[in-house]
C-alpha cells in the first residue's frame, strides 16, 4: 500500500515539479528572457531584465479579463488550458540523457503529432473568441504548421534510419540508447543537413521571427489572440515560452545525446544550458538579423531550402553514408 | 504574496496600445524612437501591442478629431483594466494649431479621464519615457487599490 | 428440423442479409404508417448487426471459416455448383464495420428524414442498399457478388436522387449512373470471362484454379474487374464522382456511400488481388496499389482545400482516407494489412460522424454552403463537439482513432522501403504524412466557417437537433475514442485475425471445396505466403497518455480557477462597446475582413498544381466516363506486362 501511494507520489513528482510543470514553467519563461535580452544585444539596446517574461505572466494574471460577446465562452476558457497541458505531458516524453519520466509511451511520429494538440488549441480558442483577425491568424498559423510538417518528419525518418539501419526506429528510447553508445549523431556527417534543417524549424514551429506571420501584431493585431486578455492570455504566453523549451530540448534529444553524466540533476542542468545555447542559435541570432516574412514567403522557404537540407540527409542516411 | 508580485510585476510590464486620432505623425515617429536602441524603453518592460485587449497603457497622439473620436473611444473601452490613458503631445491636451478647427472634437479629457499628459510638439523622447513611467506608477497603484 | 436449428450460428450469415431485403419488401407492404416503417427499419438493421455481431466469436476469435451453401447443395466431384456463403475472417470484418454504419445511419434517419416526401421508398432503397453491401462482402461466388454489386449501385443513384429538387442532385444521380454502369459493366464481362475459362463462378473455385492457369484472357479479366471495383471504391480517377454523390444525397445515405460503398469496393480489390488472383509476391502489382492508394491521398486532400461545400469537402477527405487503406493494403506485409483495415474502419466511424453532422448543420440551416454558414458552435453545442471529434480523429490526432491506424499506416510503409530497400516507399511515408495536416487544416477551415467565426444574422433563431439524430452521432463518436484508445485490443481482435486471413488462402480455398483441394489443384502453384511479421517501429499508449493529460489539465484548471482564471467579465444584456469585437475602433458588424480562401499561403505557392486540377475536374460525365476507359486500358497494359 505504501509503495503504492510512494509512486504515485513520484509520478506526480514528475508532472507537477521535474520534468513537468514548474521546470516548464521556470526554464520555459528564462529562455524567452535570455531570448529578448540576446537579441537586444544585439541590436545594442540593453533589453529588458532577463525575469521580464516572469513580469509579464504575473501582470496578465492581474488583468481583467473580457469575454467579446461574439466568442464561445467554454471553448475560448478551455483552449489555453488544453494547449498547456498538453505540451508539458509533451515534455514528459522527452528524454533527459539517461533518464526519462515517461518517454516510452510515445515515440518520435507521436511526438510530431502531440506538437500538433497545442497549436490545434490555440487555433479553435482563436476561432472561438470570433474575431476576423484571428481567422487570418487561424490561416496563417495552419500554413505555417504544413510547411513546418514536411521538412520535420523528414529530419524525424533520417534519424530513425540512422539509428535503426535496416531495422528502421521510431523509438525514442533507442535513439537515445545509440546516442549514449555511439556519441551525438550530430557527429554522424549525414546528418547535419538534417540538424541544421531542424534548427530552421524551431522558429516556426514556436511562431517567432521571422516566421511569426500568423502573430503579427503590426498588421493583424496579434492573429489569434486578437481578442485575448488577462489570465488566457498569460497562458497563451507561457505556452510559447515551453514550447521553446520543447523544441529545443527536442533538438538535444534528437541529435546531441549521449551528453551527461547519469546524475539527473547534473544532467537537467546540462540540458538547460544545450537548451539556452540553441535558443540563441535558432531564435535569437535568425531574430536579431530578419524581418517578418509573408505568409507565402514562409511557405515556401520550408518547402524549398529547408526541406530540401532534410531531403540531402535522408537520401545520404538512406543510402547508408 | 501573489497580490504583492502581481503589483510589482504591473509595475514592470506595461504594454503599449497606440492610438492615432488625426495626428500629424510627429508624435508617432517620436513614440516609436522611444523603442530604438538609443532610448530603449524596451528595458523598462516597455512593449508596442497591436490590439487593445493586451494594452495597459493606451498612448493617444492627435487632436482627436470628430470622424475618430467614436473609434477612439471604443478602442478605449476595450482595454482591460487596470489601465493607464496617457496623451502625447500638446494636441489631445489643447487642440494646439487645430483648436477651434471645425473637425476637431478635442481635447480628449472632455470624453474619458486621462491619467497622464505628456506635453510638447512633440515631445521629447526622455519626456515620453518619464511620461510612461510615471503611468506605469500609476498602473500599480490602480491595481493595489482593486 | 428443430427450431434450434435455425438458431445455429452457421445460418447467421443468410439471416442477416435476408432481413434486410425482407425490411425492404415489409416497407412497401407496410410504409404508409410511420410507426410501423419506422419499425421495420430499425428491427431489420438492428437484427441484421445482431447476427453479424454473432458471428465475431467462432469466426474472428475461433478462425472458423463459415462455408453456407444456398438449399445445401455443396460441392460435388469437384465443381461447386451451388450458391455460396462464405465468411472469413476479412468478410466479417467488413461486414461488421458496414453494419455498424448501417445500424446508426438507420437510427438517425428516423429523425433526419421526417419532414421529406416519400420516406417509405427512401426505406426501401435504404435496406436494399445495406443488404447489397452485406451481401457482397459475406458472398462467396462471384456472379453473387456481381449482383449484389447491381443493387447497391441502383439502390444508391435512387438514393442520391432523393432529394431531386436540391440543386445538382438528378446530375449528379446521372453521372454516378453512367461511371457506376461503366464499372458494373467491366465486373460483368470480367466474370464471363473467368467463367469461360475457368467453368466456375465459386470464388474459392476459381482462387484454386486460376494463378495457375493465366493466360491473356483472365489477364483482361482481372484488368476488367480491377476497374470495376476501383469504381465503386471511388479511387482516383473515379473520385469526382463520389464528391458530386455525396453532395447531393441525404446525409445518412453519403455515410452509407463513403462508410459502406466505398469498402465494398476496396474489399472487392482485397479479394481480388490476393484470392482471386494472389498477387502478394508480386512487387509490381504492389506499386500498382500503392502508387493508386497515394495518388487518392494527395489528389483528394489538395481537391479537399478547395471545396466551399460542408458536404463536398467530407466527399474529398473520404477518397483521401480510402487511398490511405488501399496503400496500406497494397504493401502486402502483416502490419500493412492490420494498419489498412484498421484505417478502413475508423474511417466509417469518423466520416460516418462527420457526415452525421453536416446532416445536423443541413437539417438546422438548409444549407452546407461553408461561406454562408458561421458561429454554429453556441446554437448547436453537441454537434459542434462531436463535430470536432470527429475532426480530431479524421486529422489523425491522438488519442482519437485516426491517429492509432495513421501512425500504423506509416510505419508500415517504412518498414517496406527498409526491408526493400525501395526508397519509393519512404515516400509514401512522406505523402501519408503530409496529407494527414492537410487533412487537419481543411477540418480547421470548417471548424472556423461553420461552427466557430461570425454567427449570420438569419441563423439567430437555429436550434440544436432532436435527441434521436444526436444519439446517432453519439454512437460513432464514441466508437471513435474507443478505438482510439485501444489500439492494440482492436488490432487483435479485429485486424489481425482479418489481416491473416488474407495470407491464409489455403484455408478459405480448403474451408469451400474440401481438404486438401488447394494443394491437389494447384500443385507446385501453391502460393507461397510470405510470413505474417508484425513488429511495429515504435510504441504509443493512449491510456497513460489520457491518464497523464488529465491529471496535468487538472492540476492546470485547479491552479487556474483557484487564481480567478473563471472570474471573467461579460456583456451583459446592454449592448456594450467594451465587448465588441477588436476592429481597429469600427463597430463589430463593419468587421469584415477580406480573405475568405483560407490556405491562400499554401495555395500561391502551388497555384498551377490548382489551376491544372480546376480545368481537369471539369464536371462533365463525358470527361469521366473517358477517364474511366482510360483507366481500363492503362490497367489492362499494365497487367499485361507485369503478370
Amino acid at each position: 500500500m505504501m509503495t503504492i501511494v510512494l509512486t504515485a507520489l513520484q509520478y506526480l513528482g514528475y508532472i507537477l515539479i521535474f520534468p513537468g510543470f514548474l521546470f516548464c514553467f521556470v526554464i520555459g519563461m528564462l529562455l524567452c528572457g535570455i531570448d529578448r535580452k540576446i537579441v537586444a544585444r544585439m541590436q545594442k539596446r540593453v533589453g529588458p531584465p532577463v525575469l521580464q517574461p516572469f513580469y509579464d505572466f504575473f501582470k496578465l494574471c492581474g488583468k481583467e479579463t473580457i469575454i467579446p460577446a461574439a466568442a464561445s465562452k467554454t471553448t475560448f476558457l478551455a483552449a489555453p488550458l488544453v494547449g498547456l497541458a498538453a505540451l508539458v505531458v509533451l515534455q514528459l516524453f522527452i528524454p533527459i540523457h539517461g533518464f526519462s519520466a515517461f518517454s516510452g509511451m510515445a515515440d518520435i511520429i507521436v511526438i510530431l503529432y502531440l506538437l500538433l494538440i497545442p497549436a490545434m488549441a490555440a487555433m479553435l480558442g482563436g476561432a472561438a473568441s470570433g474575431s476576423p483577425y484571428a481567422g487570418i491568424g487561424l490561416s496563417r498559423e495552419m500554413v505555417t504548421i504544413i510547411a513546418c510538417e514536411l521538412p520535420l518528419v523528414m529530419v524525424l525518418l533520417a534519424v530513425g534510419k540512422v539509428v535503426g539501419g535496416d531495422a528502421v526506429t521510431f523509438s525514442f528510447s533507442k535513439i537515445a540508447n545509440y546516442q549514449l553508445a555511439n556519441g551525438s549523431l550530430i557527429t554522424h556527417a549525414s546528418l547535419i543537413p538534417a540538424a541544421i534543417a531542424m534548427l530552421l524549424i524551431i522558429p516556426g514551429e514556436t511562431g517567432n521571427h521571422p516566421f511569426d506571420t500568423a502573430e503579427a501584431e503590426t498588421e493583424i493585431c496579434e492573429g489569434l489572440l486578437a481578442e485575448y486578455s488577462g489570465a488566457p492570455l498569460a497562458v497563451y504566453k507561457l505556452t510559447h515560452c515551453v514550447k521553446v523549451l520543447t523544441l529545443t530540448s527536442f533538438f538535444a534529444a534528437l541529435f546531441l545525446g549521449g551528453i551527461g553524466t547519469g546524475i539527473v540533476v547534473v544532467d537537467a542542468l546540462i540540458l538547460v544550458a544545450i537548451c539556452i545555447v540553441l535558443t540563441i542559435v535558432s531564435i535569437s541570432f535568425v531574430h536579431a538579423i530578419t524581418a517578418r516574412l509573408k505568409i507565402e514567403q514562409v511557405f515556401k522557404f520550408y518547402w524549398t531550402t529547408v526541406t530540401g537540407l532534410a531531403l540531402i540527409s535522408l537520401v545520404l542516411a538512406w543510402y547508408g553514408l | 504574496m501573489f497580490k504583492k508580485l502581481i503589483e510589482e510585476s504591473t509595475a514592470k510590464s506595461p504594454w503599449l496600445f497606440h492610438i492615432n486620432a488625426g495626428s500629424c505623425n510627429g508624435c508617432d515617429i517620436e513614440l516609436v524612437s522611444v523603442l530604438t536602441p538609443r532610448y530603449d524603453a524596451e528595458r523598462l518592460g516597455f512593449k508596442l501591442t497591436g490590439t487593445p485587449r493586451h494594452a495597459d497603457i493606451v498612448v493617444v497622439t492627435g487632436p482627436v478629431t470628430k470622424q475618430s473620436l467614436p473609434r477612439v473611444l471604443r478602442a478605449i473601452s476595450q482595454v482591460p483594466e487596470p489601465r493607464c490613458i496617457v496623451t502625447m503631445g500638446s494636441c489631445p491636451q489643447s487642440g494646439n494649431v487645430f483648436r477651434g478647427s471645425y473637425s476637431v472634437a478635442g481635447p480628449l479629457s472632455k470624453y474619458v479621464p486621462v491619467d497622464v499628459d505628456v506635453a510638447g510638439c512633440a515631445p521629447k523622447p526622455e519626456a515620453v519615457i518619464d511620461g510612461l513611467v510615471l503611468a506605469t506608477q500609476i498602473l500599480k497603484e490602480k491595481r493595489a487599490k482593486k | 428440423m428443430s427450431f434450434a436449428n435455425f438458431l445455429d450460428y452457421h445460418h447467421f450469415p443468410v439471416y442477416s442479409i435476408m432481413v434486410l431485403f425482407l425490411g425492404a419488401f415489409l416497407i412497401v407492404l407496410f410504409g404508409k404508417s410511420k410507426f410501423m416503417r419506422n419499425l421495420i427499419a430499425f428491427l431489420a438493421v438492428a437484427s441484421s448487426l445482431a447476427c453479424i455481431v454473432a458471428l465475431v466469436k467462432p469466426v474472428m476469435l475461433d478462425g472458423e471459416i463459415i462455408a453456407y451453401w444456398m438449399g445445401n447443395r455443396a460441392v460435388a466431384g469437384g465443381y461447386a455448383i451451388g450458391i455460396a456463403l462464405e465468411v472469413d475472417a476479412l468478410s466479417l470484418f467488413f461486414a461488421l464495420l458496414i453494419s455498424t454504419a448501417v445500424f446508426v445511419s438507420g437510427v438517425y434517419s428516423l429523425q433526419y428524414m421526417e419532414h421529406d416526401n416519400n420516406v417509405p421508398e427512401y426505406y426501401t432503397l435504404f435496406l436494399m442498399l445495406s443488404g447489397g453491401v452485406i451481401g457482397l462482402v459475406l458472398s462467396g461466388d462471384i456472379f453473387n457478388m456481381f449482383i449484389m454489386v447491381e443493387i447497391l449501385t441502383f439502390a444508391a443513384v435512387a438514393l442520391t436522387a432523393f432529394r431531386n429538387k436540391a440543386h445538382g442532385a438528378l446530375e449528379a444521380a446521372f453521372k454516378y449512373l453512367v461511371v457506376g454502369c461503366i464499372g458494373s459493366t467491366c465486373i460483368l464481362v470480367g466474370v464471363i470471362m473467368l467463367y469461360a475459362q475457368a467453368h466456375t463462378l465459386n470464388f474459392a473455385q476459381l482462387s484454386a484454379v486460376i494463378p495457375g492457369n493465366m493466360n491473356n484472357a483472365t489477364k483482361l479479366a482481372f484488368a476488367l474487374l480491377f476497374v470495376g471495383f476501383g469504381t465503386k471504391a471511388f479511387i482516383v480517377p473515379f473520385h469526382p464522382l463520389a464528391a458530386d454523390a455525396h453532395g447531393a444525397a441525404p446525409a445518412s445515405i453519403s455515410v452509407l456511400i463513403s462508410g459502406v460503398l466505398t469498402k465494398s469496393g476496396i474489399y472487392g480489390l482485397i479479394r481480388l488481388t490476393y484470392f482471386l488472383f494472389q498477387t502478394m509476391n508480386l512487387g509490381t502489382f504492389q506499386f500498382l496499389l500503392v502508387f493508386i492508394g497515394s495518388v487518392s491521398m494527395f489528389v483528394c486532400v489538395t481537391m479537399a482545400l478547395a471545396q466551399h461545400d460542408f458536404k463536398r469537402l467530407l466527399a474529398f477527405h473520404s477518397i483521401s482516407q480510402i487511398g490511405y487503406v488501399l496503400a496500406a493494403v497494397g504493401l502486402c506485409t502483416g502490419l500493412g494489412f492490420s494498419a489498412g483495415l484498421y484505417h478502413a474502419m475508423n474511417h466509417t466511424l469518423f466520416k460516418g460522424l462527420l457526415f452525421l453532422c453536416a446532416g445536423a448543420v443541413l437539417h438546422q440551416t438548409g444549407t452546407t454552403n461553408l461561406d454562408e454558414l458561421g458561429g454554429l458552435s453556441k446554437k448547436m453545442p453537441w454537434t459542434t463537439g462531436l463535430f470536432l471529434v470527429g475532426a480530431f480523429s479524421i486529422s489523425g490526432l491522438p488519442p482519437f482513432n485516426g491517429f492509432a491506424s495513421k501512425w500504423m499506416v506509416y510505419q508500415a510503409a517504412y518498414q517496406k522501403a527498409s526491408e526493400t530497400g525501395n526508397i519509393g516507399f519512404l515516400f509514401v511515408t512522406l505523402i501519408a504524412l503530409v496529407t494527414s495536416v492537410l487533412t487537419l487544416a481543411s477540418f480547421v477551415k470548417v471548424s472556423q466557417s461553420v461552427f466557430f467565426g461570425r454567427l449570420p444574422a438569419k441563423y439567430e433563431n437555429v436550434k440544436e437537433v432532436k435527441g434521436g439524430m444526436i444519439f446517432a452521432m453519439c454512437l460513432f463518436a464514441i466508437l471513435c475514442v474507443v478505438t482510439g484508445l485501444f489500439p492494440s485490443a482492436v488490432t487483435k481482435y479485429l485486424t489481425e485475425p482479418a489481416a491473416r486471413a488474407v495470407f491464409s488462402v489455403v484455408n478459405y480455398i480448403d474451408a469451400a471445396m474440401g481438404t486438401g483441394f488447394a494443394a491437389s489443384t494447384m500443385g507446385e502453384n501453391l502460393p507461397v505466403v510470405a510470413s505474417f511479421n508484425f513488429n511495429e517501429l515504435g510504441y504509443w499508449s493512449p491510456i497513460s497518455w489520457l491518464l497523464i493529460l488529465c491529471i496535468a489539465l487538472l492540476a492546470v484548471t485547479i491552479v487556474a480557477v483557484s487564481g480567478k482564471y473563471d472570474k471573467v467579465s461579460e456583456s451583459s444584456e446592454i449592448a456594450d462597446s467594451k465587448y465588441d469585437l477588436f476592429f481597429g475602433g469600427e463597430k463589430s458588424v463593419y468587421s469584415q475582413v477580406g480573405g475568405g480562401d483560407l490556405f491562400w499561403g499554401f495555395k500561391h505557392n502551388w497555384r498551377h498544381y490548382f489551376s491544372f486540377m480546376h480545368d481537369l475536374h471539369s464536371g462533365i460525365v463525358n470527361d469521366y466516363s473517358l477517364w474511366a476507359i482510360v483507366a481500363l486500358a492503362i490497367v489492362t497494359l499494365f497487367i499485361q506486362i507485369v503478370l
